[in-house]
Parts: structure tokens; C-alpha cells; sequence
């Protein structure tokens, strides 16, 4: 029995009324894992699970580095902006954990079915067609894209997914990346042809373009 | 016995966390050989074939190593004999538009301090690089841990972010910093990689690409912008205290827009 004093009551009714509005700001909210893909804003808080697979973090992939995994990044390709003077030098780079291939794009939820099937075709060829060899997925913290890949690859039957949500960013703290080039067919959709126009100093919708990814 | 007990433990580290154990001996500090292949590679791109000479002796370069904020990481370059450099460069070698800014000297500028923030895609060198009035060029680089810069929405919508764009204020140094004055210009300075995460619709890029300075008759410094200058610039400058006059700021961004506005230097005690 817990007694609670005629003072202490009303105060610890207040803490539990603020508690819960005040940690779902800060604190790291419950994300619940989606029963299929994420379909939503692919930068935002992820879960803390990927049902099939198994959550590293950079500790976990170092000590899984001598088998030798396929390390799947997922991140965005630069994409060149609309609207940049031609004098501008473009050259972007994606540096990326040593020996990562890298598919751009490749965790959005709503690649055709032929993107899909090329890249299951094309991971299948790297693991050498053996479903139990170690994948990791990743690309940058708060990044959808590498929980959808590794939700593909565990209903496509691999069996040894990894996810690393901090992704190349937290492997850069302590080792060194390396430029990556993208996987054929992955490269980034070049900018539509004409730029917008402003009027009046605010944007019109010609201004605005589809996200490649 | 101790020391055998310590060897065991540290091999037995040594074999559960290798990369733990060799970053340990080598931290990544912008000399890999890759980094440098990328800095020869950008700066043939901007200057050519022009030989840049390690110029520690000349030109300065500070930043936080670990920045807060991706999108306002800032710099600080400093000329240490400001007589011999007509223009400084910076570079932010592993942007996709690495060649951030541009600031060249005019007869009433003073190289002395440049300060700027800037957007860093990803942890890269950044290079500043001295122009001498001979044309000799001279660098000096520090390593920033930083990423996502150039992607981070403004987070605003665009019409909130265009509201009083172009208007300007100047902040004059106090007595003890009487050379010293700091700009600021209100402007996005849309990146054009930075995405509204709600319609995923791609902004395009609208930044200052030349901003002026003059005091009276004469030109303090002339920039030359890119995508990669923070939203809102912030330049704090040094300036040749004996001229006459208002300061004149002119902008101009790449959508052809640009602003002019005139600044009273405060009259200061004991002058």
C-alpha cells in the first residue's frame, strides 16, 4: 500500500499531467514500427526496431566489419538545384563507409516495381545469391530510407539484416569515409529544364520542383 | 604480471573493436590522402594551374571543429599582413559547390578579419586561400565536423522566408574596435537542395551572388557569394578608418532582385 500525503497527492497528480505532454516534446518519442513500409516524411524519427532484423550500432557494425557484410547506403544524391548560374563549380560527392555500395533513393516506399526488382537482383548478385550472408543498412540518422531497405530485404527472406540508424554520420566520428559512386542506375534525376520565375518577389509554382527521390 | 595482463586486455580490445583501436591512433584530421586529392581537384577548378603555396604565415583560418548548427557554421579568416593581399577565397572542399565565397579588396578595405557563416554539407576541409597583389596564391585549411548544411530546410515557408528580403543593417565597432563593422542582410539564400518535407518540392536556389561595400567614394570589398553562405549573412569586415563619407551597401542575388542602403559611420568620442 503506498500512502501518499494530502499534500503530496494533488502535486504528484500535477507532475503526471505535465510529465507526459513535456516528454513527448523533448524526450525521444515512441515510434511504432509501420506493418509495411513508411510512406511518410522520409527525415523524422524512426523506430528503435526493424521487426526480422537486427538494430547496430557503430560498435556493433565494427565488430561485424570482419565478416565482411554488405554495407547498403541508401542516402540522397546531391541533387544539382534549379536556378544556379552556369559559372557555378557542381561537384558533389557522397563519402560513405569504406566498401558501402551506394543505391540513392533506394528506401523510398514507392519505388516502381522494376526499381525493386533491380535492386533485389543486384544485392542478390553482391551476397552471391546466399540470403544468410550479413547485410547493413544505413545512411544518416532519422533516415526512413534505410529502414524501408532493410524491411524489403527481410520480406525478400535475407535473414541477417542489420540496421544501423546512425548511419555514416556516426561511423565518421571515429573512422575515416570514403567517396562512393552511385550503383548504375541510380544516378540523380538532372534539374527540369527552366527555372522558376518570381513575381513580385514571392515564389510562384514553377519555382517549386518534384523531388527526385 | 600486471603488464601482461594489460597486454592480454588490450589485445583482446584490440580484436572485439578494431576500427575502435585504430581510430585511437589516427584521427581523421582533413591530411587523408583522399581529402587532398579532393582539394586538388576543386582548387584546379578555380584557380587553375596556379601554384597555392602553404600560406600559414600570411592567412588564418577558425572554426568550431564540431559545429552546432550545419547551416551556420562560422568562420573567421584572418590576414596577417594585410598590406600584400588584394583578395581572400573560400573554400568548402567537400560542398557540392565548394567554392563558397569570394572577397576581393578595394581601396578602402582591410583584409585583417573576414567572418562569415556558412553552410557544410558533410565534414570536409575548408580552404581560405590569400590572393597577393602579385597574384601569388597561399592557403591554409582546418577540418569541420559538420553535415547537412546545404539539405537543412529553413523551415519557414518560402514567402515567410522572402519577407524583408534585402533589408540590411550595419553594426559599427565601439571604441575599442573602431576599424570593425559587422553586416547583416536579410535573404534565405535558397540553397536549391533544400526540401519542404510536407510537399518533398524542391526550393530553387536564390542567393546573393554579389554584395559591395564602399565607404564614400571607395570600394571597401566586393563578395562574390554561392550557395554556400548561411541564410541571413552575417559579415563582419575590418575597413581603412580614414575615408570620408557613408557606407554604401549594394546586393544583388541570382534572381536579378538587389537593394541598396546607405549607413552614417557613428561619430565616436575622442576622434
Amino acid at each position: 500500500m503506498i500512502r501518499v500525503g494530502s499534500r503530496a497527492l494533488p502535486a504528484a497528480i500535477l507532475a503526471m499531467l505535465m510529465i507526459s505532454p513535456v516528454a513527448a516534446a523533448d524526450g525521444p518519442a515512441f515510434i511504432p514500427e509501420p506493418p509495411g513500409l513508411w510512406a511518410g516524411p522520409m527525415v523524422s524519427d524512426t523506430p528503435a526496431t526493424l521487426k526480422g532484423a537486427r538494430v547496430i550500432d557503430i560498435q556493433g557494425l565494427e565488430v561485424l566489419m570482419p565478416q565482411k557484410p554488405l554495407l547498403i547506403d541508401v542516402g540522397a544524391a546531391d541533387r544539382k538545384p534549379d536556378g544556379l548560374p552556369s559559372s557555378t563549380i557542381w561537384k558533389p560527392t557522397h563519402r560513405s563507409i569504406p566498401g558501402a555500395v551506394w543505391f540513392p533513393g533506394a528506401g523510398s516506399a514507392d519505388l516502381p516495381d522494376e526499381k525493386v526488382d533491380a535492386l533485389l537482383r543486384r544485392i542478390a548478385e553482391l551476397t552471391n545469391g546466399d540470403k544468410s550472408a550479413p547485410v547493413v543498412t544505413f545512411c544518416r540518422p532519422k533516415c526512413w530510407g534505410s529502414w524501408n531497405i532493410g524491411k524489403r530485404l527481410v520480406q525478400a527472406g535475407y535473414s541477417s539484416v542489420h540496421w544501423l540508424p546512425a548511419g555514416v554520420s556516426g561511423w565518421q566520428e571515429r573512422n575515416d569515409t570514403t567517396a562512393v559512386t552511385p550503383e548504375t542506375g541510380w544516378a540523380p534525376k538532372p534539374p527540369a529544364a527552366s527555372a522558376g520565375t518570381f513575381v513580385n518577389g514571392e515564389p510562384t509554382a514553377s519555382d517549386q520542383v518534384s523531388s527526385g527521390d | 604480471m600486471k603488464l601482461l595482463r594489460d597486454l592480454i586486455t588490450a589485445a583482446l580490445i584490440a580484436a572485439a573493436y578494431p576500427a575502435a583501436v585504430s581510430a585511437g591512433v589516427s584521427a581523421i584530421d582533413g591530411s587523408e590522402p583522399e581529402r587532398q586529392a579532393r582539394w586538388q581537384e576543386i582548387s584546379a577548378h578555380i584557380f587553375g594551374d596556379r601554384p597555392i603555396e602553404a600560406g600559414g604565415d600570411l592567412i588564418t583560418i577558425e572554426a568550431p571543429t564540431r559545429a552546432q548548427d550545419p547551416a551556420l557554421v562560422p568562420i573567421t579568416v584572418k590576414v596577417l599582413r594585410k598590406d600584400e593581399v588584394r583578395a581572400v577565397h573560400l573554400v568548402i572542399d567537400d560542398n557540392p559547390s565548394p567554392y563558397a565565397a569570394k572577397i576581393s579588396f578595394g581601396p578602402a578595405g582591410d583584409p585583417s578579419e573576414i567572418k562569415l557563416r556558412v553552410r557544410v554539407n558533410d565534414y570536409t576541409n575548408v580552404h581560405a586561400v590569400a590572393e597577393t597583389s602579385d597574384g601569388k596564391l597561399y592557403q591554409t585549411r582546418i577540418f569541420v565536423k559538420a553535415s547537412g548544411g546545404c539539405t537543412a530546410p529553413i523551415g519557414v515557408s518560402d514567402a515567410e522566408a522572402l519577407k524583408d528580403v534585402g533589408r540590411m543593417k550595419m553594426k559599427f565597432g565601439d571604441r575599442d574596435h573602431p576599424k570593425e563593422a559587422t553586416l547583416m542582410i536579410r535573404h534565405p539564400n535558397f540553397s536549391g537542395m533544400q526540401m519542404n518535407q510536407v510537399t518533398r518540392l524542391h526550393t530553387s536556389a536564390r542567393y546573393l551572388d554579389r554584395i559591395r561595400v564602399s565607404y564614400g567614394e571607395k570600394t571597401v570589398f566586393e563578395l562574390t557569394g554561392d550557395i554556400s553562405l548561411s541564410s541571413d549573412p552575417v559579415i563582419g569586415f575590418t575597413y581603412a578608418q580614414s575615408e570620408q563619407g557613408d557606407f554604401t551597401v549594394h546586393a544583388r542575388d541570382t534572381k536579378g532582385a538587389s537593394w541598396e542602403q546607405s549607413f552614417a559611420v557613428p561619430a565616436r568620442m575622442n576622434e
